[in-house]
């Protein structure tokens, strides 16, 4: 039975030229889990919003065709009733929570619609999404994947037939991804309900969707079985979406002649989405399983620090009780030319970690060094000439009206010389010189970051300091980060790299720092950190697929890259 | 001396202002005060905030200010709001009395401007009392209550949300200022005055920023409220009735209301006496 029809849909939003849906048509079964993919601006979003009623009652456009909600036409309800029948949780979940306790927001929806029963629910849909602990908190008191949770729980709590979810876990480290989807995959079985996610992680939409509808400017290019979906690696690479590794392994080596073209006659069959799926494709067809490169050499030698924490003590100030520490006793090295990538959940204290370096927390004991000098001295003005940080908001970055005005603001009041050179060749390399008069504010997510970039090493900083700089980006845009990590050799050389995303600390970083609430646990090369299943399992580190794919086969060395992982394939089978 | 003024400033950071103000609004929500019916105390402040003015007894004045000094710390108010009180009730009257008790004022100059310095600490007290140890959730309801439209009460609920997210945004965009900025030189007292002129300067022009992130998140948080059914609850009177129905008067209300009038009428008692 179909509980969303969608019929001819075409929506232009007021002052556009070009409609964002264009003769949409698509019908979505009751009991769905799917997702939709596509890349950035092809109307996911909007789509979405079509389903519970924002879209034509509250944001006026131009729309033609006709969305069926369980057979209503959403132009004839009440947006009240729609969005009874489809919850929505936004991108910016933070900004859809809108009561200061949680168990407040959970009840908000019911309470204004008039159940009489508000509170209980509420609670009932707190319970579900695990948040049963935190009833009385205030909302400021939870970590980002558990404000995540409470906008779903204040959407599921209206017990709606049908969940929306935009890019549910873009900020979330791997375990709390998977506390939301499996949330999703119990409210999508046990309680019926239909779940539409906007999401481009591949691995989670093999894991755990039912189907996939691929959105391409506009228009609704197919809906299929999701591992179906994901063996058509063309057209997912086209709309920017990284299909699973093992999938494109597979292609590649098909197309370098590594496996045999014989079984594999209909590629969208075959090609492998996860790794039990890797196995048996792959494992007749491997070479060898010794060690087909040379172990990479581990630098040993001592690089002359650059940062050092000596017997860090901090405490936040606590607005109840006790304050909590952070760090205990903390004691760590951050040599010159060093490539780090700092690893650990929501809340391990990263970004502690980097605000101390910057001097922006003082130390209770201990201090942090900057060069042999205590940062505690040196005035914020000079730290920012030695070392520099993008946040992961780059909206905080923006302090001026045109991001070329941003770009040259520290060079101005420091009266670099030549800084109007130096900012245009900044506005080039980060291509931003079309867009150099625009507010930072209004770009796209991949430009907001890239002058974000651009804002951060602008002075030149020996050190950069990164906070999430892939999050949220779709590949096209993260591959574009990397290559601008690769241009920075030679002005910046050291770089520390707080992230969730294991692509990129395998294709870039150097170290890995491994935290754990305030503490080191691990630190070292990414084949020793990967390889520490308790440090793996302690914070929840997901290494890229090819990596467990290669631990499949039995492959010895860790694989990386799919080139990597290719060359087990390669030359004569020795065993 | 610099290790001083370097400890005082680091004090008065943006955090401490901000860890202050959070102290404030959601730190004291276990105190007898909080967990009074906000009705309740909304008439006693209309009692205590308005009755001093019309008294001009200060021993009964005295008495009534022993009260709300006993309620202000009941209420554990930050410490941050107590000096802003305190700044308050000297500039007001407090420098007039101390003034006149210097060059030789007598009783006469000095018990009028003693009345009045109390009647300012006994007003303000019970406002801290009310405004700062309710929590505001609960203070909304209150006047919702008493007839205030929806929307308002919407407003202080919202703002108690809202409020940490913004000083913490605020605090990102001056560090941004400040990492990006250069400072004039803090030497000598000319010198002195520029970096200080700087940094206010600086705060200034952060509201600006701030103000277009806010706008740019609010785009959300209109269709979410339109979602969640906010505009239907303000049409609703059903949804104001369950929303207070919640209100209910219990045993520590009544404790609280007859400590207040024992208290109150053994002042005019030693007034009289006296």
């Amino acid at each position: 039975m179909s509980i969303i029809e969608i019929r001819d849909l075409t929506f232009t939003y007021p002052g556009a030229s070009e409609p964002t849906l264009k003769n949409a048509s698509v019908v979505i079964e009751k009991g769905d889990f799917l997702a939709i993919v596509g890349n950035n601006g092809c109307g996911k979003s909007t789509l979405c919003k079509t389903l519970n009623g924002l879209i034509p009652h509250f944001i006026v456009g131009d729309m033609d065709g006709d969305v069926f909600i369980d057979g209503m036409n959403t132009k004839e309800q009440e947006i009240g009733t729609l969005a009874c029948r489809a919850g929505y949780v936004y991108q910016d979940f933070e900004n859809q929570i809108v009561c200061p306790t949680v168990l407040e927001d959970a009840s908000y929806a019911c309470l204004n619609y008039a159940m009489p029963d508000y509170e209980e629910k509420g609670k009932k849909a707190l319970n579900v999404c695990g948040l049963s602990s935190k009833i009385d908190d205030y909302v400021w008191q939870l970590s980002g994947g558990q404000k995540h949770l409470l906008a779903l729980a204040g959407t599921a709590a209206l017990s709606p037939d049908i969940l929306i979810l935009d890019e549910p876990i873009a900020q979330l480290d791997p375990a709390h991804a998977d506390g939301i989807y499996e949330v999703l995959k119990e409210l999508n079985e046990k309680y019926g309900k239909t779940v539409i996610v906007i999401e481009h992680h591949t691995d989670y939409i093999v894991k755990y969707c039912k189907n996939v509808m691929l959105l391409k400017d506009g228009t609704v290019q197919w809906i299929l079985p999701a591992k179906e979906a994901m063996r058509r690696t063309e057209e997912l690479q086209g709309c920017n979406i990284f299909p699973p590794q093992v999938a494109i392994a597979a292609e590649r080596m098909l197309d370098g002649g590594l496996l045999p073209r014989e079984p594999f006659e209909k590629k969208e069959e075959i090609l492998p989405v996860d790794v039990n799926e890797g196995t048996r494709v792959f494992a007749p067809y491997l070479k060898n399983k010794g060690p087909a490169y040379k172990q990479a050499a581990r630098q040993d030698r001592p690089r002359d620090p650059i940062v050092d924490f000596k017997n860090v003590t901090v405490k936040y100030r606590a607005v109840k009780g006790e304050p909590p520490k952070v760090f205990d006793d903390f004691s760590l090295q951050i040599g010159k030319g060093e490539k780090i990538a700092l690893i650990g959940s929501n809340g391990a204290g990263k970004s502690t970690m980097m605000k101390l370096m910057m001097g922006l927390i003082r130390p209770e004991s201990g201090q942090v060094l900057l060069n042999g000098r205590p940062t505690a001295e040196l005035p914020k003005e000079e730290l920012g000439r030695t070392i520099s940080m993008v946040y992961q908001n780059p909206e905080e970055m923006f302090i001026k009206d045109s991001i070329r005005k941003d770009i040259e603001y520290a060079m101005k009041v420091r009266r670099v010389e030549d800084y109007e050179k130096h900012t245009d060749e900044l506005l080039e390399m980060f291509r931003l010189t079309d867009l150099q008069d625009r507010d930072g504010r209004l770009l796209s997510g991949g430009q907001m970051r890239r002058a974000s970039l651009a804002i951060g090493i602008a002075l030149q900083p020996e050190i950069l300091l990164l906070d999430e700089p892939t999050a949220n980006l779709d590949i096209a845009t993260r591959r574009e980060i990397m290559k601008t990590l690769q241009m920075l050799k030679g002005v910046t050389d050291t770089v520390v790299i707080a992230t969730h995303d294991m692509q990129l600390v395998c294709d870039w970083a150097e170290r890995l720092i491994v935290l754990s609430s305030g503490y080191v646990i691990a630190d070292g090369t990414k084949e020793e950190i990967f390889a520490d299943m308790y440090v793996r399992q302690q914070v929840g580190i997901r290494p890229p697929q090819i990596y467990d794919m290669g631990r499949a086969l039995g492959i010895e060395n860790p694989c990386f890259t799919i080139d990597e992982f290719m060359g087990y394939f390669r030359g004569e089978k020795y065993a | 001396m610099r290790k001083l003024s370097e400890n005082i400033l680091d004090k008065i950071s943006i955090d401490f202002l901000r860890n202050q103000v959070l102290k404030n609004a959601y730190g004291n929500d276990d105190t007898v005060i909080a967990k009074l019916d906000p009705r309740i105390l909304l008439v006693w402040y209309l009692f205590f905030g308005l009755v001093p003015w019309f008294l001009n007894d200060v021993v009964l004045l005295l008495g009534i200010f022993i009260f709300v000094a006993l309620t202000t710390r009941a209420a554990r108010i930050a410490p941050l709001v107590l000096f802003l009180f305190c700044i308050g009730v000297f500039s007001q009257t407090g420098y007039l009395f101390i003034v006149a008790l210097f060059f030789g004022g007598n009783t006469e100059t000095i018990v009028p401007l003693l009345i009045m310095t109390l009647k300012v600490a006994v007003v303000s007290l019970a406002s801290i009392t009310v405004f700062s140890g309710l929590d505001p959730d609960r203070l909304a309801n209150g006047m919702l209550w008493f007839g205030c439209p929806g929307q308002l009460s919407f407003s202080i609920s919202f703002a108690y949300r809202i409020l940490p997210v913004l000083m913490e945004e605020f605090q990102n965009i001056l560090l941004s200022y400040r990492l990006r900025g250069n400072p004039p030189s803090k030497n000598g007292l000319a010198g002195k005055i520029r970096y200080l002129a700087y940094q206010i300067r600086m705060i200034i022009q952060a509201f600006y920023p701030l103000m277009l992130n806010t706008a740019k998140r609010s785009r959300t948080t209109v269709e979410a409220l339109e979602l969640r059914g906010y505009r239907h609850s303000i049409q609703n009177p059903e949804v104001k009735k369950m929303k207070l129905a919640m209100l209910k008067v219990t045993r520590a209300d009544l404790i609280f209301v007859c400590i207040s009038i024992v208290w109150v009428c053994a002042s005019f008692g030693a007034s009289a006496a006296l």
